[in-house]
């Protein structure tokens, strides 16, 4: 059987083995890589909740998107939501980036991550401490968590909740000495409250590719401080853009808002979909897509 | 001595002619029905005997043979205890044959004599207008038998009253036109987006699902649909009145021109759905014709009896099929469903939090099934209104306005051709004569959006709808963007 994409098997003591996972008080025994294996080097672990905001998944893409042509590789676990959000942003660049998945390399998991995998196996890279055709399991996912902190030189936290299966990734990341990042995000949304604690609890705040370009210096990744940011700023927007660009609104407290009819505010609202200039929301709110994320 | 006693038996919404031989000679004394009897009517003999006895007439001392014709046909229901009585009577005598001669009868008996209604005596009476014999049964049953053109009945409330002399004639009881009165739109506040697809569902009749969280106000709005719907056509209510008969509902308030709304709870099974069961009866669906079908709490439902919906949603009728034969039944309704947005109902909530997982979600929507939600032609999201609102907020406005622009909306598509919710493919395109721009504009939007060809379809009819609205012969851009907005949530 022929595979589009390498398969090989690293042990614990082998030279290609990556000196950074040797930090963890258990490294793995054995590192199944799908894809080239030169890609495991330092970088920048992006993370986040499955259940993300447009607002987490445009920062997941926008920092990774940055860092990724900045000359970072992404390190991420192809979940849903900002996990996604990363690899995809540095794959639009284009630029190596990691998924380590809690179970066999070459096991497709989650289901709509197919063609992402796919595409990391052929021109990425693709690990797993588990044996080729490993199951998901719930554990697994917990242990991996570990391999992303450790193959990273920082750890950037976009979402979370609290709790979140994130947190875990930033404690090993503190246990062994790497650099936790955080992106602050509205202290009304429960998704934000995982960063917001972090930063409280001394994380490095990001609020901009300076910011971040700093946070990498300081964690010795090599990146390239004059990389342009992909923020396309626009130069006009909408009465109803603006008002659901922070937050995410119903027609009708729209049209509240603004004291129009919501007919009005309904044509509007569809015109704008229809150009990609707002999102309809799978909870009927509607909001702005963030530049970045556009690119999917 | 014999005798002949017209009667029908119900096939679907149909009544089918039959007759009640009754054959009384010397023998053992005995009591036979054949011809095809289920168990109801073989009950007839015992009712029959105590009915007949207690009227102060005889029952006779010999060998009785009671034969309904056409044999083949199954009969169904206790409605056949009155033919066969008279005939018996007719056969020993005791009344005479110009009694029952000319007249189809139709009743239960009860063991005193007295006769009481069977279901579907509508369909009955329509059996004996299109034969043009007159109808024979209780007073309480032909009370609405008039609407039927000319129908003549009499009325008989008791076997005794054969005794006494001629039936009296039906007297023709009007329906009171009371308003049956309908929850009015001015009851619910705000939801004013909600408000607008109602009204756009009522003039194009299009189906319609309500996603939102529980308390949101769906059935509030769901239940005020019919109010803004126009009145039932004397057609619509001959058709509605029918099912409603043989269904054995109260067939006045449809026949005063109030159209159904049928709310089955999630439980409801196949067949309470779809009609069945033996003798087959007709379903929610059916009953629900010409009006509301409104499904509440959607993903509950049994897959496959949602999945019955999707034909009768396609041809306004379905056939049961089973081994005694087919049966027809009208069942043309608009389908309201409802449904929370994610198992826990909370997704999208400003107030209380989600706990369900993306899958969770997806399996969520997946029970509803993709052919059934390409069958909804708009899909719309409510939330729970902040009380502050609630409270201050504006008089809504009432039902009457928004019939009244129903019915003019109606009055222009009519002019125009079809409802658009019946509109597809080449006569939807020509219906809505989109111009050059607005085609080549919603061409390119459908195919970056990844429009499937019945999301396509959904988008233009809701537009024609909205466009009747505003009488606009052609749909324009402001339409196409209004109706995008009432798409399905899938894809995002």
């Amino acid at each position: 059987m022929s595979e589009p994409y390498r398969r090989s098997e690293i042990r614990l003591g082998d030279p290609a083995y990556p000196g950074c996972l040797l930090d963890l008080s258990d490294p793995p025994k054995v590192l199944y890589v799908a894809g080239d294996p030169a890609n495991l080097r330092p970088g920048l672990a992006v993370i986040g909740a499955r259940r993300a905001t447009l607002y987490g998944l445009g920062c997941a893409s926008r920092f990774a998107g940055w860092a990724a042509a900045a000359g970072a590789t992404i390190i991420s676990g192809a979940a849903i939501g900002c996990d996604q959000a990363a690899h995809r942003a540095a794959r639009a660049v284009p630029a190596p980036t990691v998924a380590v998945l809690g179970c066999g390399a070459d096991v497709d998991y989650p289901n709509n991550a197919v063609s992402l995998l796919a595409e990391l196996r052929e021109n990425c890279t693709v690990v797993s401490e588990l044996p080729w055709g490993s199951h998901p399991a719930r554990w697994a996912f917990v242990r991996r968590n570990r391999i992303i902190a450790a193959l990273s030189a920082a750890v950037l936290v976009v979402e979370a909740g609290l709790p979140s299966g994130t947190f875990s990734t930033a404690d090993h990341a503190l246990a062994i000495g790497r650099d936790v990042l955080a992106i602050p995000g509205s202290i009304n949304a429960p998704e934000c409250r995982g960063p917001n604690r972090l930063i409280q609890a001394g994380a490095t705040i990001i609020t901009d590719a300076t910011d971040l370009a700093d946070a990498l210096e300081a964690a010795g990744l090599l990146v390239d401080r004059s990389t342009p940011e992909a923020v396309n700023h626009k130069a006009h927007l909408s009465e109803i853009e603006r008002a659901v660009r922070s937050d995410p609104m119903r027609p009708d407290d729209l049209a509240r808002a603004l004291t129009q009819d919501v007919v009005k505010v309904l044509r509007i609202l569809g015109e704008l979909e229809l150009t990609n200039r707002v999102i309809r929301l799978r909870d009927g709110r509607y909001g702005v897509p963030q530049p970045t994320a556009r690119r999917q | 001595m014999q005798a002949t006693v017209l009667t029908a038996t119900l096939s679907g919404v149909e009544a089918l002619p039959v007759e009640v031989q009754a054959d009384v000679t010397s023998g053992l004394p005995s009591f036979i029905i054949v011809g095809l009897p289920d168990a109801a009517v073989q009950e007839a003999r015992d009712r029959v005997r105590s009915a007949i006895k207690a009227s102060g007439f005889d029952f006779p001392n010999a060998r009785v043979v009671v034969n309904l014709a056409p044999a083949p046909l199954r009969k169904h229901g206790t409605g056949f205890d009155l033919p066969i009585a008279l005939a018996i009577l007719t056969a020993t005598r005791q009344i005479h044959v110009n009694a029952t001669a000319g007249a189809s009868a139709v009743g239960e008996l009860a063991l005193d004599g007295s006769v009481r209604s069977v279901s579907g005596m509508l369909a009955f009476v329509i059996a004996a207008a299109d034969a043009d014999v007159e109808i024979i049964g209780p007073s309480a049953a032909l009370r609405t038998a008039h609407v039927v053109d000319g129908v003549r009945s009499r009325r008989l409330d008791s076997l005794a009253q054969l005794r006494t002399g001629p039936l009296p004639e039906g007297t023709c009881v009007p329906i009171r036109q009371t308003e049956h009165p309908q929850p009015d739109l001015a009851e619910v506040a705000g939801h004013n987006a909600a408000k607008r697809a109602l009204e756009i569902a009522a003039a194009g009749g299009h189906n319609l699902v309500m996603i939102g969280p529980p308390g949101s106000g769906k059935t509030l709005l769901a239940r005020r649909l019919p109010g803004i719907l126009p009145p039932l056509s004397p057609l619509e209510r001959m058709q509605t009145a029918l099912v409603h008969s043989v269904g054995g509902l109260d067939e006045a308030p449809t026949l005063a021109g109030v159209r159904p709304f049928r709310a089955p709870h999630h439980t409801c099974s196949i067949a309470g759905l779809a009609g069945g069961g033996s003798p087959p009866r007709p379903g929610e669906m059916s009953l629900a014709h010409n009006g509301v079908l409104f499904l509440d709490e959607l993903p509950e439902f049994g897959p496959a009896a949602l999945q019955t919906l999707r034909q009768p949603l396609e041809d306004g009728f379905l056939t049961l099929v089973r081994a005694e034969g087919r049966v027809r039944y009208p069942a043309d309704f608009t389908l309201i469903g409802a449904m929370n947005p994610c198992p826990c109902g909370y997704l999208g909530d400003p107030e209380r939090h989600c706990s369900c997982s993306p899958w969770a979600i997806n399996r969520y929507d997946a029970r509803v099934g993709g052919p059934l939600m390409d069958r909804m032609d708009l899909v719309i999201r409510m939330d729970r209104i902040d009380p502050d609102l609630l409270i201050a907020a504006s008089p809504s406005e009432p039902s009457a306005p928004v019939r009244q622009r129903v019915l003019e909306t109606r009055a222009f598509a009519a002019e125009r051709g079809d409802l658009a919710s019946k509109l597809s493919g080449t006569a939807l395109l020509a219906a809505c004569a989109l111009d050059g721009q607005t085609s080549r504009l919603f061409t390119e939007i459908a195919r970056t959006k990844h429009f499937s060809g019945r999301a396509v379809t959904r988008v233009l009819r809701v537009a024609r709808t909205i466009a009747d609205i505003e009488r606009s012969r052609r749909v324009m851009t402001s339409h196409i963007s209004e109706a995008v907005s009432y798409r399905d949530r899938s894809g995002e």
